[in-house]
């Protein structure tokens, strides 16, 4: 086996390396490491989910669980206890069988602080375990109580509570099981461009060249549908004005996160084609209720009025993002209220008649807060924010853009008296409403921000995620959606579809809503 | 001369451990830090006062300083807080790219600015003259972004005639040993790989080289202009030295000083980085890495780079000072 290490060592030291069939993608940036429990960024997960298996799936295209290396699992009655079934014969890149015991060496890797193989004292932290399963062997909100093995294919998850979403939050991307063997010889290095990644995953790793491109190569071996191009290669461009001209100039088959300005002339050229990814995400504006004038519920509502959110999605997104009046995205609309309008009334002459009624006929100055980094539902954050300015100008409200750079952006809107108003927004790791709402209500962070956190939406979010099936989640969520409109306190202004493009021959990509999907559907054929 | 040199060196390790003290108080106090960072729109306190706690940016400042010089001093610039990457590693990685693309843009520099400059000198106040005046001018003033995009799309996407970004093309296999491409297929035996580095170093040269050609241009001119009117000029040509042999081994090399002195800042600064011309051509230097760990505030990351641009620059700057006394024989050190 030491032979095969070096092996990968001496491929690892190669630069390049294109074969018949190479599948190049345009990554918006670097990995920050391939190592499941530590990132939670894109870039990474795209390539995680290239190199590994999850104990739970995703059908192609959607955000429905399908099997994974588990090929089915079943919750107790209260959802505190999952007994997982794992698929048999599946090996790990490295010959090692991916068994029950391999699967509970990950999870104890990433949830117990003490576990030797976590290698904490050399700066691994598992952050995103923490995040989704509120913290690590030990912690007073620790989701996770124990995981136990039954038998070499059947392991079971006990939970200090009942977790309807325990399926869904183990498909996400972040928890790509790799192999025990590898990351006990490789240690700290493990998931680092000094170490080598071994998963079960459709491709292998080969390469990885910091600052410029990884390679992988096709899994011949995998238990799934097998890859169809013999390596795939994800260039780290960061510029989406770059990853065009790459593209344009065949350097990348395809890429994602595009400019929505940029489809004009992907469509515009006969060899490029425009794939638009499904809408899971939103943009919205945050008022600040601990500020003098939006304390007053009417001038919120005063604002929700007037920013025309219609025309600013067409004239920013180019037609590729919708605005609603909900916080989810139309694939979550299930959990919408039916008596919530299709979207805020755009009114300037009733806003400004019921800024009037709140006290400020005159109007009033705000300051508003756009991003200084660009994201799929804020591309362009000033221009966006020069347009809702405008808006509010129109009824009286004078507006102060303000910026600062991301890490104070992120600090400072949580810090007394925090920003009047801000543009922010979340996109979503797995299809249920908690993912979306609990974010940015119900927890501590939605008082520091914008000083309102009702007991009653808090509680509703509890129910919420505790229910034990869609009709009555949908039940729960419709009244979140309803005190979450009325509140004006967070108004969505967008959900967008980022924008993806490929080489006409590139065959068989679907784009999952969640933001990666594996890539052995995809074909190059005819590929020069 | 040797005891000039040794000064110069102990005045540089002082310069950069001021610097490097000075990095690690003003980096921290800037507001949010690397867990703001990591954990972007999904922070919540718990989550936050966790990682801060496995980063160990809870310790006390002095605590936090301590560790860092005590690494220091073994030759550890620590680790990345957010790649789990040691720094030493990054910097190995990415300084042979950096100086890879400042060797091309410097070449292009000085390449099109020193003739531009003579040419320009020779025939002051001429078309000539005016014509490289007015480029240099633009050269000078052009953004690098919006000049890298122009000439990435016109020649790489238009007329396909270069490559977009990248060092190499994705076919190309070989195993570098200076992580200078183009040398390292040399060393190879590899003319591809060396062509093939060449043609994906051209446009990020010219684009990074432009205002460095421009000021060398503008500099050469002015300088020249001096040295062609001084009396040692006017003997050599009265004496009946061709024109050529009087500007190239009287007067060029006289006006040099000042050129070099401004070659010799623009190595130093594009040696630091180049953030524009890295990004638009993926080229993957230090100046994009730097910029990304200010960004994310990854104090390892800042503290290294920044150390490892200060000794670039200073030593850059020494040889600079040394070289005068090559070109200038009354020049002396001691």
């Amino acid at each position: 086996m030491k032979r095969t290490y070096l092996s990968a060592l001496l491929a690892a030291a190669l630069i390049g390396g294109a074969s018949a069939s190479t599948l190049v993608y345009g990554s918006g940036g670097e990995p920050v490491n391939l190592e499941g429990g530590n990132v939670t960024d894109g870039n990474s997960v795209i390539v995680h989910r290239q190199i590994y298996d999850y104990i739970v799936g995703f059908k192609l295209g959607t955000a429905d669980l399908a099997p994974g290396l588990a090929v089915s699992w079943k919750p107790n009655a209260n959802y505190t206890s999952w007994t997982f079934t794992l698929r048999k014969g599946v090996k790990f890149h490295d010959g090692t069988a991916v068994d029950a015991d391999a699967i509970i060496f990950n999870v104890n890797r990433w949830w117990d602080p003490k576990f030797q193989y976590g290698y904490r004292d050399q700066g691994r932290t598992y952050e995103s375990f923490g995040e989704q399963f509120g913290g690590f062997k030990g912690d007073a909100n620790s989701v996770l109580k124990s995981v136990t093995k039954v038998n070499d294919s059947t392991i079971r998850f006990d939970l200090t509570q009942g977790v309807p979403a325990f399926a869904n939050l183990l498909a996400q991307g972040y928890f790509g099981i790799a192999s025990p063997k590898a990351i006990r010889e490789q240690g700290a290095k493990y998931g680092t461009p000094a170490g080598t990644p071994v998963g079960s995953g459709p491709f292998k790793f080969v390469s990885w060249r910091t600052g410029d491109r990884i390679v992988l190569a096709a899994n011949t071996a995998y238990w799934g549908a097998k890859p169809k191009v013999d390596e795939v290669v994800f260039r780290f461009i960061k510029d989406p004005s770059a990853r065009l001209n790459e593209l344009k100039a065949g350097g990348v088959d395809f890429t994602v996160d595009l400019a929505p300005d940029n489809l004009a002339a992907i469509k515009a050229d006969k060899n490029l084609r425009a794939v638009l990814k499904p809408s899971f995400n939103v943009g919205f504006l945050s008022l600040n209720t601990k500020n003098q004038y939006l304390k007053n519920d009417k001038v919120r509502q005063a604002i929700s009025m007037a920013i025309n959110k219609k025309e600013i999605v067409q004239a920013f997104w180019n037609g590729l993002g919708t605005s609603n009046a909900s916080f989810l995205p139309d694939t979550l609309n299930w959990a919408n209220s039916k008596s919530v309008p299709a979207d805020y009334k755009y009114d300037p002459q009733a806003a400004k008649k019921m800024l009037s009624e709140a006290g400020y006929p005159n109007g009033f100055t705000l300051d508003l807060w756009y991003m200084p980094v660009s994201r799929p539902y804020f591309p362009t954050p000033k221009p966006i924010a020069e347009a809702m300015a405008a808006d509010l100008a129109a009824i009286g409200i004078k507006v102060n853009l303000r910026t600062k750079d991301w890490a104070q952006y992120l600090d400072d809107r949580n810090k007394d008296p925090g920003f009047d108003m801000y543009m922010i927004g979340w996109t979503g790791d797995y299809g249920d409403p908690d993912n979306f709402y609990a974010a940015y209500y119900g927890t501590a962070n939605a008082t520091q921000d914008s000083g309102y956190n009702p007991q009653n939406i808090a509680k509703l979010l509890d129910q919420g995620k505790s229910a034990l099936n869609q009709a009555d989640k949908a039940k729960i969520y419709a009244q979140v959606h309803e005190l979450t409109y009325a509140a004006n306190v967070r108004l969505p202004i967008v959900h967008s579809r980022p924008l993806a493009a490929a080489r006409t021959y590139v065959k068989g990509w679907v784009p999952s809503p969640l933001g990666s999907e594996p890539f052995n559907t995809i074909s190059v054929e005819g590929k020069k | 001369m040797s005891a000039y040199v040794l000064r110069r060196v102990l005045r540089t390790i002082a310069v950069v451990l001021g610097i490097a003290l000075v990095v690690f108080v003003f980096i921290r106090a800037l507001p949010g830090d690397a867990a703001t960072v990591i954990l972007g729109e999904r922070a919540t306190p718990e989550s936050l006062a966790r990682l801060r706690q496995q980063l160990g940016l809870n310790d006390p400042l002095p605590v936090q300083f301590g560790r860092f010089v005590s690494d220091v001093t073994r030759g550890d610039l620590g680790v990345g807080l957010k790649s789990q990457i040691p720094v030493l590693s990054d910097l190995r990685n990415r300084f042979p790219a950096t100086l890879e693309l400042t060797i091309g843009a410097i070449l292009f520099a000085v390449i099109v600015g020193l003739p531009a400059g003579v040419i320009a000198a020779l025939n002051r106040n001429r078309f000539a003259d005016n014509a490289a005046m007015t480029v240099s001018l633009v050269g000078v003033s052009m953004p690098i972004f919006w000049l890298g995009m122009l000439l990435a799309y016109l020649f790489a996407v238009k007329l396909q005639w270069l490559p977009p970004s990248a060092r190499t093309d994705i076919g190309v296999t070989f195993q570098p040993i200076t992580g200078l491409f183009v040398l390292d297929g040399l060393l190879r035996g590899r003319p591809d790989v060396a062509w093939d580095a060449v043609r994906h170093l051209v446009l990020p040269s010219i684009a990074l080289g432009t205002i460095p050609m421009a000021i060398i241009a503008r500099i050469t001119r002015s300088s020249m202009l001096e040295v062609l009117s001084q009396d040692y000029v006017r003997t050599a040509a009265a004496k009946g030295i061709s024109r050529g042999r009087v500007v190239m081994k009287h007067a060029l090399r006289n006006a040099m000083l000042p050129v070099i002195t401004v070659i010799g800042l623009q190595v130093g600064t594009l040696l630091g980085g180049a953030v524009l011309t890295e990004t638009i051509f993926s080229w993957p230097g230090l100046g994009s890495w730097l910029y990304q760990g200010i960004t994310d505030r990854d104090y390892p990351v800042i503290q290294g780079g920044v150390i490892f641009a200060a000794l670039v620059v200073s030593v850059v700057n020494l040889l600079v000072d040394l070289s005068y006394a090559v070109l200038d024989p009354r020049i002396q050190y001691s």
